[in-house]
């Protein structure tokens, strides 16, 4: 795995607790709120590998205090499984003082709830 | 009148009530619960906006206070309740801050799909100042 693979100080997970399994190729996007504009501007896209991760979010350097935004598009992942789900996506907004440490920010999914916390 | 015809009155009255609710209960219902402190979330801001799908636009129906148990009555109501997408946006930091504490969620919003507005739909919410979930209660 190469450096910038692992350096992201900003690191998600998502479990599809419905069927055990990590979600693969779910699509999620990370934003940081622009405090003038009231605007949220994209950082990054990605989706989930086969371990439900989506390494290489953010690099160190960009990661800076502020209120981001980490949206999951579940409703799409559970139209790929040919499921009904009761949420179209997932927004996390969450608020970073210090930018020197490292984020966590699982998400853990079935078709009619999830949960979030903060992990490491 | 005698006393057996008062009750009888009485009892008729009630059951007639009963019947036919001056007001109909929410069909869409939350819970704040603070499992931090192991309590209910009282005192927090709940704003419900429906979707407008022709112009992508959040349109705020309701906001109100969560009461002493953490619930909020009288969201919408029957009529005003139809198929579409809704989000409920809960104040979540400015609950942890009048608590004196900080939180790592400036706020939460969940946003949910109604197909069919005959049904009930409960929208709970289960907060600490780093973690949350929400599900499709009863």
């Amino acid at each position: 795995m190469g450096p910038l693979n692992n350096s992201s100080p900003l690191t998600t997970h998502v479990l599809n607790t419905g069927d055990g399994l990590p979600a693969v190729r779910m699509a999620i996007s990370l934003h940081r709120l622009d405090p003038q504009m009231t605007l949220w501007n994209l950082i990054t896209v990605g989706s989930t590998n086969e371990d439900g991760r989506c390494p290489g979010l953010i690099t160190s350097d960009a990661f800076t205090p502020g209120t981001y935004k980490m949206r999951f598009e579940t409703g799409q992942y559970w139209e790929s499984l040919e499921q009904g789900s009761f949420y179209p996506y997932v927004e996390i907004v969450f608020t970073i003082t210090d930018a020197d440490q490292k984020f966590h920010l699982p998400l853990l999914l079935s078709r009619y709830s999830y949960s979030t916390y903060r992990g490491s | 009148m005698n006393r057996l015809q008062l009750i009888k009155d009485h009892i008729l009255s009630r059951e007639r009530n009963m019947a036919m609710p001056a007001t109909q209960p929410s069909p869409l219902t939350t819970h704040v619960l603070n499992i931090a402190k192991g309590v209910p979330g009282a005192n927090m801001t709940i704003s419900l906006y429906r979707l407008d799908p022709v112009s992508s636009v959040w349109n705020e129906l309701t906001t109100r206070l969560t009461n002493d148990d953490g619930r909020c009555l009288c969201l919408i109501t029957k009529e005003t309740f139809i198929a579409g997408v809704y989000k409920m946006h809960f104040e979540t930091e400015k609950y942890w801050n009048a608590l004196g504490e900080i939180s790592f969620y400036p706020f939460v919003e969940v946003v949910f799909t109604v197909t069919d507005a005959s049904q009930k739909y409960h929208v709970p919410l289960l907060l600490s100042r780093f973690s949350y979930s929400t599900y499709r209660g009863s």
